[in-house]
């Protein structure tokens, strides 16, 4: 009897040891040693959002190739090491706060890099801005990561919004399709109303043209419906502002219908892989002529064979990244937000601070991304708080997308 | 005598341990700390129903989501105090609990699992269409809290939890659910009506779910559908499963699990790193080991070993 009230007051001081052994501290500019940057980001590797989960790891390719590299003599930035933490958040905001609270006051890392997705990032901007760590080139085409930079000054965004991209689409119209009746299929949420917005400020003073907008709910099971109704409006132009399920239902209900517009779909869903999905399941007839939005190199583009972005990109992906499949785009993706916060890392100088960190990221003034379509810019400034807002509109044509026109700044 | 001596050793020691601990560790393990406690509250309330009433529910999920939106509407939308909501998202979803009882009366078993499935899977959806009070899929903002906070004010709460549901459990009503599990037929010829204290065990268990959620708003500082996907019921039922169903002090076991193991599942080992591949493999795999090695759970392990002793 005694043995066992012993035995218990032992493990409990034990317990009490070990955990009062967790409470170590630090000091110094966090996540900075004299050889290694330490930065980390969330990301959905597992649950609905997977798809995305391969970028993460084509960051880390690309670090991993960028440490081996000498600039000026040195290894690395400054002679220091990148060391790049990604953490499974499932796509749930919960987990992202946990995990991105674990980065910061656990891992001590120098900033948080490219986490992906609007709710996460939302969930952990007021604690990142609170505690004055960086929440760098966010992985999320929502405008407010611009917008409210002088309200979150810690926070930036990355890729092009979708208000920009949806008003490459209004000017393209206004200009060659005078005679259009638009009609838009779009999610009701924030993001479907981003594109409407963009989509109207491009469009300007022909804004009147838009003759139905029909919404859906993300957890509804079809757009059938939605679909017959713009065909009845008598518009001749769709706009699909949708996620890829909903997306490629569009082009099968309109193939079924007997419709035939000219259709822009939004960039989320217009990957060759999911356009060669659509065709499949309408016709070609539907799906020839698409017009989309790209600011990225595409890997299964011939035309960049020979490209220097494109061959260090391959090269990069069979050493660093062997398992990866070269030719999703979202691998293009992670290696120039990658490219981009090496520089901004550069930028920050010898002796990086956070707060230098966030400067170097608010003046950006590049034009040589190797993983950007040829004269896509990387730039802010005081005013201007969007890394990439240039992307070139692109049809799919034949199986395959061919880019036209100029590049055009949303 | 000596089991109360023990018992008395274990609380206080237990207690002294929580109170040093909110003192000596860093914010962040904290933070980690106050996930366990309202993990803890969840897991003790999904005991009483399927440890101790025989219940299954792989529901509770949804009673989280009912606590954590009352909690982040009343506090992130109307700015009442974050302390307040937390009884509020209690009786909110032991309401709900009990509106569920009802109809979960007729079923039993495999059944039984798959209706308490079914609100976990629609709680989550519902959230997005009434979007006006909920925020739709942007959710709600509320504001942050420090891990010091989220750590005394979830632990404060699994305390009171564990009186109640001692409280509960002790007496007569306490009886009557053990009956119910181990034969309803014996339990309706001894006098136990049935379906009242089936409703009383749901309404009760939704309500320490209500709690908890609660807490998770309070801590994560934000809401939406996503922080409450099915997954967080099933994990509730491992954490009952892993501490030892029909065991109150084994719940905090049950809750460490369900919060650590993710987290280390995601490191690296020997050079090999899980992650990359599927930190949900090697979830499963050490669940596995646990319900072949010790199929009772920690508690049914522990009771083992003292018996040996």
């Amino acid at each position: 009897m005694r043995k066992r009230v012993y035995a218990l007051a032992a493990a409990l001081i034990a317990a009490l040891a070990v955990l009062v052994g967790m409470s170590a501290g630090a000091g110094g500019t966090p996540g900075v040693t004299s050889n290694l940057i330490s930065i980390g980001g969330t990301f959905p590797l597992s649950g609905p959002a997977s798809s995305y989960g391969t970028i993460p790891q084509a960051e880390a390719a690309y670090f991993s190739w960028f440490n081996a590299q000498r600039v000026g003599g040195k290894r690395g930035a400054f002679g220091r090491q990148i060391a790049f933490q990604y953490l499974d958040d499932g796509y749930n905001p919960a987990q992202t706060v946990q995990l991105t609270r674990q980065l910061v006051e656990s891992a001590h890392v120098f900033a948080i890099f490219n986490s992906l997705g609007t709710e996460p990032n939302q969930a952990v901007r007021a604690y990142l801005n609170q505690a004055k760590v960086p929440q760098a080139l966010v992985a999320t085409g929502a405008s407010e990561w611009g917008v409210l930079a002088k309200q979150y000054p810690w926070t930036i965004g990355y890729q092009p919004t979708y208000v920009s991209e949806a008003n490459a689409y209004g000017q393209f119209i206004a200009k060659k399709v005078p005679q259009a009746k638009i009609g838009v299929l779009y999610q009701n949420d924030s993001y479907g109303k981003d594109y409407i917005a963009g989509l109207k400020l491009g469009l300007g003073a022909k804004q009147s043209q838009i003759v139905d907008m029909e919404g859906y709910e993300v957890t509804a099971a079809d757009v059938g419906s939605q679909i017959a109704k713009l065909k009845a409006s008598g518009a001749n132009t769709l706009c699909i502002f949708a996620t890829p399920k909903f997306s490629i239902q569009s082009f099968a209900i309109a193939a079924k219908l007997g419709w035939n517009p000219i259709i822009f779909n939004n960039s989320v869903s217009a990957t060759t892989t999911l356009m060669t999905i659509a065709t499949k399941s309408s016709s070609a007839q539907t799906t020839n002529g698409t017009i989309t939005a790209t600011y990225l190199k595409d890997p299964t583009d011939p035309k960049w064979d020979n490209d220097p972005g494109m061959k260090l990109y391959k090269k990069i992906m069979a050493a660093y990244y062997p398992k990866g499949n070269p030719n999703d785009q979202f691998n293009v993706y992670g290696m120039s937000a990658a490219w981009t916060m090496i520089k901004a890392l550069q930028g920050a100088g010898p002796n990086p601070t956070r707060a230098s960190l966030m400067k170097a990221l608010r003046s950006l003034n590049y034009r040589d991304n190797p993983f950007l379509l040829p004269g896509i810019k990387v730039q802010t400034g005081a005013r201007d708080a969007f890394p990439v807002q240039q992307q070139q509109l692109t049809r799919w044509t034949d199986g395959k997308f061919v880019n036209f026109g100029p590049l055009i700044t949303g | 005598m000596r089991g109360t001596a023990i018992r008395a050793v274990a609380i206080a020691g237990a207690v002294a341990l929580v109170v040093v601990l909110g003192f000596t560790m860093t914010d962040y393990h904290q933070y980690q700390f106050g996930i366990v406690a309202y993990y803890a509250v969840a897991i003790l309330g999904l005991n009483i129903l399927t440890g101790y009433t025989g219940q299954i529910s792989l529901g509770n999920g949804a009673f989280m989501a009912i606590g954590g939106y009352t909690t982040a509407i009343l506090c992130g939308h109307h700015h009442i105090g974050a302390l307040w909501t937390i009884p509020v998202a209690g009786l909110v979803a032991g309401f709900f609990g009990l509106l569920f009882g009802i109809p979960a009366l007729r079923l039993t078993g495999p059944y039984l699992a798959l209706a308490t499935f079914a609100i976990a899977v629609a709680v989550p959806s519902l959230a997005k269409r009434f979007d006006h009070f909920t925020g739709g899929s942007s959710g709600i903002i509320l504001p942050i809290k420090t891990g010091h906070y989220l750590y005394w004010v979830s632990w404060i709460c699994v305390a009171i939890g564990y009186v109640v549901a001692w409280l509960v459990l002790r007496g007569r009503t306490g009886r009557a659910f053990r009956a119910v599990r181990d034969s309803e037929v014996a339990a309706v010829s001894s006098g136990v009506n049935l379906a009242s204290y089936k409703t009383i065990a749901f309404g009760i268990s939704a309500a320490y779910a209500g709690v908890a959620g609660a807490l998770l708003a309070i801590g994560a500082g934000y809401t939406n559908p996503d922080t409450f996907p099915v997954t967080l019921s099933l994990y509730l039922l491992i954490g009952a499963v892993v501490a030892g169903l029909g065991s109150l002090w084994g719940v905090i076991f049950g809750a460490l699990f369900i919060e650590y193991l993710p987290i280390y599942a995601q490191k690296t080992y020997f050079g090999f790193a899980f992650s990359k591949q599927a930190p949900s493999v090697v979830y499963g795999v050490v669940l596995i080991l646990i319900m072949l090695l010790i199929p009772s759970g920690v508690a049914g392990l522990a009771r083992r070993l003292y018996l040996k002793s």
